[in-house]
């Protein structure tokens, strides 16, 4: 027992790191830094700085792809949710990805990469004007910089708890190494470290599921006793139980889960957030660029293992020091709760409970390492879309290439500023996290809607690109409103009273993108038609699609991308 | 492609070779930590006595230097 109070210290933190814990995270810090300086003498023109030259193989892309999605804010959260929710929470994985990101490689990306855009909002301003730039490029900018800081506070806040670290120093040491690597080689440095910080996250938190397998007896044993401790067999399915809201305890009916998860959110995110685009986009040919999300699919499939399943195990085999089944609590109430601990901090107490020195070591840099992946993919696609969606496109639209690189380099230093005020913005008022991460949701969904109507229909004109996607943002807006300031709105937004907020983010999202997508198609049928002859390599049915090159069936990325879907379909029926 | 561009495009450093060297090295010092560890269990072995028999750092270890030691010398700078 002396040994479980050491390891739930009593001044706060969770743990405290040993000298072999901390050369581990040295020297992760020490090969960050050089690789920004190795990437810094490729990082020349415009093309090398924002595109990584265009030179990624499949994999490497893939791999980043997957990776700039995978920070530590969504390991901690979604390894929480499973805690709360159960394996409904893998749902977030799976259809909640898959379907996307093999619709961007095999529909979608042959557009974005013949048109030779440099961003999403790049390619709206070709198929539907400045307007609809600006509106993207605007709300895109201002939520990556409002979302690295809320990345730089997390990571703070998860020093502090788990190892008694100052918030300040951990802000100012994570900010000032990913400024200074993303700065010295733009994308292609932090694509280098994203492919490398996928590898440490697996190295560092792979021995938490395959150990608690162990210890709680295998997959059959841990979800009896899951049903035991939680008075329900509930948390061990995926879909049977979602025909009612109150069904499971997500408070979440199959519609939300089918059509606003795995197909607004979960399309708008993967297919038009440049945050991950822009990965796709540096690979080096067509069918490289097809590949990568195929690829990220694939590796996507598997993440679950090292997230969903820590929460789940932590049901069974989480113990208070008595011996007792440690409960976990909301945020709001750890907060004036000393000895209680949140559902985020799920994953790291599982980490402690399995990893002695070394391994723990391995594990926080892992941590570490998503949490600066998440601050340099945010700050490394501010920096592109500004220097090319408002900068070049609006400020300075004759200077030459160099100027561009060096107002790249700057922007990143000074969005890296600007997220470091938002992480002490966000720790001086707690409420403000909640709301940026709602922010980012209300754009996604109706940009999907205006990207996919643009790339699918000819006939959409660039009135009805624009005021679709400026209709579909403000009635998201106005739904969050309406939810927050009456909660008798839920059973409108969501369709049931019974609906948890999970629930109303999924249901918001269908609604404001079926508005976006009504408005495009009134508006585009009653205004002028853009001329077919400008629509090519924009739009399907007047754009040749090139051959990408594949001889054999192995080559082949509609091949793959079966293969992918059909492990998809059977991972979903074995955990029905 | 000329003598020198060659040399050049071998002497670049692979993004798996970054991989494979961090992984090479923390395998070792795995490796080393979890010897050490044999007769000095950490304190979560002490609580948890069936880890003391597995020695996960130790094994841990040894997969991280397998697979650092092959991608270091699969992707090693020169390499053609």
């Amino acid at each position: 027992m002396q040994a479980c109070a050491a390891l739930l210290m009593t001044n706060g933190q969770l743990t405290k790191l040993a000298p072999v814990d901390i050369l581990i995270l040295v020297l992760y810090f020490a090969l960050v830094v050089f690789i920004g300086f190795y990437a810094k003498s490729k990082a020349n023109t415009s093309e090398d700085f924002f595109l990584a030259g265009r030179e990624m193989t499949a994999w490497i892309a893939g791999l980043s792809f997957v990776s700039a999605n995978l920070g530590s804010l969504e390991l901690m959260g979604w390894a929480g949710a499973a805690y709360q929710y159960g394996i409904l929470a893998a749902h977030w994985y799976w259809i909640g990805a898959i379907p996307a990101m093999l619709f961007l490689g095999i529909v979608m990306m042959p557009f974005y990469y013949i048109s030779k855009t440099h961003s999403v909002p790049g390619y709206l301003q070709l198929r539907f004007g400045e307007g609809a730039r600006a509106v993207s490029a605007v709300s895109f900018a201002v939520m990556t910089i409002l979302m690295s800081g809320v990345n730089m506070y997390a990571m703070a806040l998860v020093m502090k708890t788990v190892l008694g670290w100052n918030i300040s120093f951990s802000i100012w040491v994570g900010a000032a190494t990913v400024a200074l690597y993303v700065m010295l080689g733009g994308l292609r440095s932090a694509i280098i470290n994203e492919v490398l910080q996928f590898v440490l996250i697996w190295a560092g938190a792979a021995m938490i599921p395959i150990l608690g397998l162990i210890e709680a007896g295998g997959w059959t044993k841990l979800k009896a006793q899951i049903a035991v401790n939680m008075g329900t067999t509930d948390y061990g399915h995926m879909w049977s139980t979602l025909g009612h809201f109150k069904d499971n305890p997500m408070g979440v009916h199959w519609t939300g889960i089918v059509f606003g998860l795995g197909f607004v959110v979960s399309f708008g995110y993967w297919t038009t957030d440049f945050l991950v685009v822009q990965r796709v986009l540096s690979a080096h040919n067509l069918r490289a660029a097809k590949m990568a999300p195929v690829i990220g699919a694939a590796f996507k499939m598997a993440v679950p293992f090292i997230v969903i399943l820590p929460g789940l195990l932590a049901l069974s085999v989480l113990k208070n020091p008595d011996g007792s089944l440690m409960h976990l609590v909301p945020e709001s109430v750890a907060a004036f709760h000393p000895g209680m601990h949140s559902y985020n901090q799920v994953l790291p107490l599982m980490l402690i409970r399995y990893c002695g020195p070394g391994l723990l070591g391995l594990g926080i840099t892992a941590l570490v390492a998503g949490f600066m992946s998440g601050m340099a993919g945010n700050v490394s696609a501010f920096s592109t879309v500004w220097t090319y969606d408002l900068y070049g496109a609006f400020i300075n639209k004759k200077a030459d290439d160099k100027h561009y690189v060096l107002m790249g380099r700057w922007s990143t230093v000074v969005g890296m500023l600007v997220s470091i005020g938002t992480a002490y913005l966000v720790m001086n008022a707690a409420s403000i996290m909640d709301y940026v991460q709602a922010l980012f949701s209300f754009f996604i969904a109706p940009l999907f809607g205006t990207v996919i109507l643009g790339m699918l229909w000819k006939r959409a004109s660039h009135w009805g690109g624009f005021l679709g996607l400026l209709a579909g943002t403000v009635s998201s807006i106005g739904m969050f409103i309406w939810v927050q300031t009456n909660a008798g709105a839920l059973r409108y937004i969501a369709m049931s009273s019974d609906a948890k907020p999970m629930a109303e983010n999924l249901y918001r999202a269908l609604w404001s993108w079926m508005i976006c997508v009504i408005v495009t198609v009134v508006v585009s049928l009653v205004t002028k038609p853009v001329p077919t002859e400008q629509l090519a390599g924009l739009v399907y049915g007047v754009t040749p699609i090139p051959d990408d090159g594949a001889t054999t069936i192995w080559q082949k990325p509609i091949f793959w991308a079966i293969v992918v879907i059909v492990v998809f379909f059977v991972l979903n029926l074995i955990f029905w | 492609m000329d003598e020198h561009e060659r040399e050049v495009e071998s002497a670049e450093l692979s993004i798996w070779f970054f991989c494979g060297i961090l992984m090479l090295v923390y395998g070792l010092v795995l490796v080393a930590t979890g010897i050490t560890e044999v007769h000095h269990p950490p304190p979560n072995e002490v609580l948890l006595p069936w880890l003391q028999t597995l020695h996960p750092t130790l094994w841990w270890g040894v997969v991280l230097t397998v697979f650092g030691g092959f991608y270091s010398i699969r992707f090693r700078p020169g390499r053609a």
